[in-house]
């Protein structure tokens, strides 16, 4: 008895495996991220913006969202252009935050924040897929790029939420 | 006697910290346990050109202005590259070329000549929470018929995580380096930068190298002549 329900149980993981690989099929083919360049008045060293770019990369990466991650300017056949996305953003602003009013006031006060603004369009036509707002806020002690790395997972999560509401509505 | 034990004390704690600072001031050697091999697990495959194309790779430069290129990192005993950043740059590269057949074996028989300028090579500041791999140069590519030469920048970075033992951070480091080095070859070989160079600057095989006026074309090398300077 123990051998049939074992072996119905085998028989039904070999049946459903491929369905579950089938339905982890990535949509797009490809998606490329640009740096983000500071709009004005912005103060971050020069190498956040590389830093914060190769968070968002690494992020994309792992989210296998995508079938393949392209790097900055890459030449992608017009035939794969339909199904390849691209994410153009800004560092909006920077706040450096102050250690004196996060010691003694708290509740927020103080931290350092950053907000960046994104767009993900198809690469064929340019159309829209999602805009992407991000605030964070960090304690004013940490290091700067430590913003990039919570940004980047914040960029991947809401690109994922907006594509997964979209397959669902379709 | 008890000043004799305070004297005592005093010169152990001077040669302790003596010997401490000593210890941190001399810089880590490689050995062949702190040796990382950098290359790549696959050749790029760069773009298609209209026509196919062959180059030749001149030289590599490193511009860096680091003293010790081969040193990756100096915490924990130091990790080290066993070549230069120039001979793995120009092995990565000609192997990428080599894997499309887009390697010229001389300069007369090359389409565009390719040198490189290394800038960046290695791991960069980071947010301590991991290693940030960056591999950054500039090719200057010249076609030897026209004599005209365009610049075409190129980057590669990635993240790897750090780790606690000393095995698990060279791996890591290793993989880092490695993934930016061919991001930023990819950078370059299938770059909308290197395809656009490549166009402004390629004739036709058969057409003369006056054809075209000196500071004409996009991409030449001497800055166009102003005549309202020279009135004679």
């Amino acid at each position: 008895m123990k051998i049939i329900a074992l072996g119905t149980l085998a028989a039904a993981l070999v049946c459903a495996t491929p369905t579950i690989a089938k339905d982890s099929a990535p949509e797009f083919k490809s998606v490329e991220a640009k740096h983000f360049p500071r709009a004005e008045g912005v103060e971050l060293s020069p190498a956040f913006s590389d830093y914060l770019y190769a968070e968002l990369r690494a992020e994309l990466t792992k989210a296998k969202l995508f079938g393949q991650v392209l790097g900055e300017d890459e030449v992608v056949d017009d035939a794969d252009a339909a199904k390849s996305l691209v994410i153009i953003g800004t560092i909006m602003e920077y706040k450096k935050g102050s250690v004196v009013k996060d010691a003694l006031i708290g509740f927020g006060a103080g931290m350092r924040s950053l907000k960046v603004d994104a767009t993900v369009s198809r690469r064929s036509n340019q159309q829209s897929v999602t805009a992407i707002h991000v605030h964070v806020k960090v304690s004013p002690r940490w290091d700067e790029k430590v913003m990039a790395k919570f940004a980047a997972k914040n960029i991947v999560k809401q690109l994922k939420d907006s594509l997964k509401a979209e397959a669902r509505a379709a | 006697m008890d000043s004799q034990r305070v004297a005592l004390m005093r010169w152990v704690v001077t040669v302790c910290v003596l010997a401490g600072i000593r210890a941190h001031a001399e810089d880590p050697k490689p050995t062949p346990e702190n040796t990382i091999s950098v290359q790549l697990a696959e050749p790029v495959r760069p773009q298609a050109f209209a026509r196919p194309l062959k180059f030749f790779l001149v030289d590599v430069i490193d511009r860096s202005g680091n003293a010790q290129p081969m040193m990756v990192l100096k915490l924990r005993g130091g990790i080290f590259l066993d070549r230069t950043p120039v001979e793995i740059t120009r092995a990565g590269l000609e192997a990428c070329l080599k894997s499309a057949n887009m390697l010229a074996t001389d300069r007369d028989s090359a389409d565009f000549l390719l040198t490189i300028y290394l800038f960046n090579f290695g791991l960069s500041d980071s947010s301590r929470m991991d290693f940030f791999g960056k591999v950054e140069f500039a090719a200057m590519l010249k076609n030897p018929k026209t004599s005209k030469s365009q610049q075409v920048a190129a980057a590669g970075t990635s993240i790897a995580g750090t780790a606690f033992r000393k095995k698990n951070i060279q791996k890591n480091v290793q993989e880092d380096i490695e993934r930016a080095f061919a991001d930023a070859l990819r950078n370059l070989l299938r770059g909308v930068k290197l395809r656009d160079a490549v166009t402004a600057l390629d004739v036709p095989a058969d057409a003369p190298p006056a054809a075209q006026a000196p500071g004409a074309a996009a991409g030449t090398n001497k800055p166009p002549v102003n005549e309202s300077e020279f009135p004679f």
